[in-house]
């Protein structure tokens, strides 16, 4: 074949090109070790999602030291858990699966991003070194309310991260010369053990207790305030604990009208605000419990 | 009419190709006005799109974007183009071969097939503006289930696609025939063109025939509960990736054989040409795997073999790069251009047709950059599915194809109606107009997709966040992209007034001569083997069975063949349905919570 010199030297400069890129390529993959989404995940039955360990209850897990998972569902058109929060400084594994469309999962102005396809669960590893805020978009057409999908991923500052769920379980209106008891359960979802401090404060009363609740773990104690001290009327109370704080009114009457004494009348809201709708699911589990 | 010698009738002066063919400048012109059709509905579309995203006019409800974008996509990626292309490889097999087709009414038939496709593809979309009807079709371009269209609208693309195979055997046949009558001849170069891209056109529709006719029609129909939507993906992705050279392969024949003729010159080398061609039909189809490197469910290694092959099918790219402009220079130097770069003034630039080509030729090569960029694997994390991509394509697509099909429509009407263009200024206008358009739209989709702004979205703009510029703003971004909508459309309507325009003019007697380019380094120099088709074909399937068998083997083997238990998510404007199956999974996800919290409490508490 007759082929003109300069055609040569062109022929042989983009196959350099091509080659060169490449090679970055599998340099970038094999050398700076960045990954690809793969199949390294089973599948997974989206009718399932609800009873799935992982994917049941879509959370932020701490796993190691700075080493987090993240467990996220995507359907149409939301992200669960909105808004996800890692600390800075780590180290965070994002697990994502859809429940109904393929959706993606992408952390705009970032390289994480992901078609997330029902039945499929993506897998992504991702090092966050500053804190910041960044907004989560779906940027695969999900329906008629896709532009409506969105989410956000916090970022905070390292020493400002917790796990920390505060609930309370406390009555609502007690007879006068009751013991009025403040059940407080702090869950400690840090690896670490977490030193902390509990008040209540009601009416002038403020009580404070030390409180050490290791890691992954539970620990309850109760607030005792005798009402006889309170007073008739409605008495706002308020437990804290670090930045977490549920708040009640305890009414406080002559004689109560019924003599069943409402036990499991319980204030169990999810403390830190943040994931509505597990907190839904968590108040609606508290009544539910008899 | 059919002679059976060569001869380029271009270096006989006088004889027009509806002089020469008159039946077939019928079906062809018949295919040019469908196509244009398709671009007029679908440019419309686009501008009401680029006001709507970027907040500057918005007229619909937000949901109706997607109908309109559904409207676009199809029309103008599949529509438009096909019948372009059908249009302009009628014509070329018919004047490079120098014989009619082989039964007229065959040809009538396949496009005819064509035109009930595009109906049928057309009524369930249309219909999702109106609630009245109850039939949608707003799943995009890429119809990936789960979301579910109407039945029609998948048959409509079965017949649409069966309507090209037809076209193809029609072009074989009239190959066939020739050789039968010219054995020693080599193929001629624009038949050549034809026929490997009508064979990677064939394989590769097998996968979106595949994803079709045994999963989405039926699955519409409701003889199958559920599909696999990886399987689906994958295998429509199999044809998505090829199709877009079947959209660029007329635009590449019209540089090759089209743009060295205008330039006033010959192509450097006709080798070279047919090696280019023989790499599409290798490399187009075995890369569809790259618009998935996002996707979980498939492994690594297949991403890599994928983007290699994709690598590689930048060579055919680069080599047409070099022979385009090699030719364009040919040609000004015969027209006494001189210097390093002096030459370039004398080009034709007052030419329509030129000026129209060598600017979509400019844009490609833009594209060229942006599309190794998607095709780094790693990288390609950045942009994926942002508006980077948009960008991309609408310099491939919406420049390089679009812009070239333009251009050498004003060079190819008056040799289908026999009557001289309407008005050669108002082409050059609206061939530059494009240009300015596409350069304000194109790179403000870059870099707004640099920023993370999603495609596909009919309201980018969000409750939670804002998508920070690092220079100018969003706002200038979404200026640049309406301005460049508009132009675009000023342009569009420059192009319609000129169809319009020439279809009422009187017959002309003073027209051009039928023909194309000859060639520097003619058929003479090419090695016989490059005309060995069933080879070439081997290899394609080789390499197709080589790059797909293990993926889909093992996207089967993970989510069965049928999916796993997922919902047709029908997609229509009534967003009640919607809303209620949203509200059922919020209620689902609410119970089942309740009902685990309500378990771990007891079994806390037991102890």
């Amino acid at each position: 074949m007759n082929i003109h010199t300069y055609e040569k030297l062109w022929l042989v400069a983009a196959m350099v090109l091509i080659v060169g890129f490449i090679a970055t390529i599998t340099y970038g993959s094999v050398g700076l070790g960045i990954t690809m989404v793969g199949d390294q995940q089973p599948t997974i039955e989206p009718s399932e999602i609800s009873d799935d360990e992982r994917f049941g209850e879509p959370r932020v897990e701490h796993v190691g030291e700075n080493e987090y998972e993240a467990y996220v569902v995507a359907q149409t058109f939301a992200f669960s858990p909105d808004p996800i929060e890692v600390p800075a400084n780590s180290e965070v594994t994002f697990y994502v699966t859809a429940r109904d469309v393929i959706h993606s999962f992408s952390v705009a102005g970032t390289n994480i991003n992901t078609m997330v396809i029902p039945g499929e669960i993506a897998e992504m590893t991702v090092e966050f070194d500053e804190p910041g805020e960044y907004g989560i978009v779906c940027n695969e057409y999900c329906g008629s309310g896709h532009h409506d999908m969105e989410g956000m991923l916090h970022v905070v500052p390292e020493d400002e991260f917790d796990m920390t769920e505060l609930s309370v379980d406390a009555d609502d209106e007690l007879e006068l010369g009751d013991e009025a008891a403040f059940n407080v359960s702090v869950e400690n979802r840090m690896l670490d053990d977490l030193e902390t401090t509990a008040t209540l404060e009601i009416g002038d009363e403020m009580l404070e207790e030390e409180l050490t609740v290791a890691g992954g773990d539970l620990e309850e104690t109760t607030f005792t305030v005798d009402t006889t001290d309170l007073g008739e009327g409605e008495h706002d109370w308020t437990v804290a604990i670090d930045n977490y704080e549920e708040s009640g009114t305890l009414t406080v009457v002559e004689e109560l009208e019924t003599d069943d004494e409402n036990e499991d009348d319980d204030g169990d809201n999810g403390s830190d605000g943040d994931d509505d709708e597990n907190d839904d699911g968590e108040t609606d589990g508290g009544e539910d419990d008899e | 009419m059919a002679k059976p010698t060569e001869v380029r009738t271009m270096s006989e002066a006088g004889s027009t190709y509806i002089d020469a063919f008159p039946a077939e400048a019928k079906v062809v012109r018949a295919a040019f006005y469908s196509s244009f059709l398709a671009l007029a509905i679908g440019g419309l579309f686009g501008v009401v799109q680029t006001l709507h995203r970027t907040d500057v006019y918005r007229f619909m409800d937000s949901a109706d974007y997607y109908t309109v974008l559904t409207a676009h996509g199809v029309l103008l990626a599949i529509t438009f183009t096909i019948f372009f292309l059908v249009g302009v490889f009628t014509w070329a097999i018919t004047t490079s071969l120098d014989r009619g087709v082989e039964d007229i009414r065959f040809t009538w038939a396949w496009y005819g097939l064509m035109v009930l496709g595009t109906a049928l593809v057309a009524i369930p979309i249309f219909a999702g503006f109106t609630d009245s009807i109850d039939m949608s079709a707003s799943v995009l371009f890429t119809f990936y289930a789960p979301l579910q269209a109407h039945p029609l609208f998948y048959l409509g693309l079965v017949l649409f696609v069966v309507g090209t195979w037809l076209a193809g055997v029609d072009w074989f046949r009239s190959w066939l025939a020739w050789k039968a009558e010219n054995p020693d001849e080599r193929i001629p170069l624009p038949t050549f063109m034809v026929l490997t891209t009508t064979l990677m056109w064939y394989i590769a529709t097998l996968g979106v025939a595949i994803a079709i006719l045994a999963f989405l029609l039926p699955w519409s129909l409701g003889l199958i509960d559920s599909v696999n939507p990886l399987l689906t993906r994958t295998l429509f992705w199999f044809f998505g990736h090829p199709v877009v050279y079947f959209w660029l392969m007329p635009a590449y024949m019209m540089w090759y054989i089209m743009l060295p003729k205008v330039s006033g010159g010959k192509l450097f080398s006709d080798p070279l040409a047919r090696v280019v061609f023989v790499l599409f039909l290798i490399l187009s189809v075995p890369t569809g795997i790259h618009h998935q490197y996002l996707d979980p469910g498939i492994a690594e290694g297949f991403k890599f073999i994928a983007m290699t092959n994709t690598m590689f099918l930048l060579l055919p790219s680069l080599l047409t790069a070099f022979t385009v402009v090699a030719s364009m220079e040919h040609g000004a130097r015969q027209r006494g251009g001189e210097g390093y770069f002096g030459w370039l003034k004398a080009l034709p630039w007052r030419d329509p047709v030129f000026t129209g080509m060598a600017l979509a030729g400019l844009m490609f090569a833009a594209a060229g950059f942006s599309g190794m960029i998607n095709a780094g694997m790693n990288i390609n994390y950045l942009v994926h599915n942002t508006f980077w991509v948009v960008g991309h394509f609408h310099l491939t697509v919406g420049t390089a194809v679009a812009l070239t099909f333009m251009a050498v429509t004003y060079w190819f009407l008056p040799q289908v109606t026999g009557r001289a263009l309407w008005n050669r200024s108002v082409a050059l206008v609206q061939v530059v107009l494009w240009f300015v358009g596409m350069t304000f739209m194109s790179n403000a989709m870059h870099r707004a997709g640099l920023l993370g702004v999603p495609r596909r979205t009919a309201e980018p703009q969000y409750d939670g966040f804002e998508f920070e510029a690092a220079v100018g703003s969003v706002g200038e971004l979404n200026a640049q992209i309406a301005l460049g909508g508009i132009l675009l459309t000023l342009s569009l309507a420059l192009f319609f007034a000129n169809v319009v325009g020439t279809a009422f003019n009187g017959k002309s007697d003073s027209l051009p001569a039928n023909g194309y380019a000859e060639t520097l380094s003619g058929s003479e120099d090419a090695p016989l083997v490059l005309d060995n088709l069933k080879l070439w074909t081997a290899i394609a399937v080789v390499l197709v069975i080589f790059a797909y068998t293990f993926p889909i083997l093992s996207i089967v083997d993970r989510g069965g063949l049928f999916g796993p238990d997922v919902n047709p998510f029908p997609v229509s404007l009534d967003t009640l349905p919607v809303l209620g199956l949203v509200l059922e999974q919020y209620v689902t996800t609410a119970l089942a919570t309740a009902g685990e919290l309500t378990g771990s409490i007891v079994t806390e508490v037991t102890p």
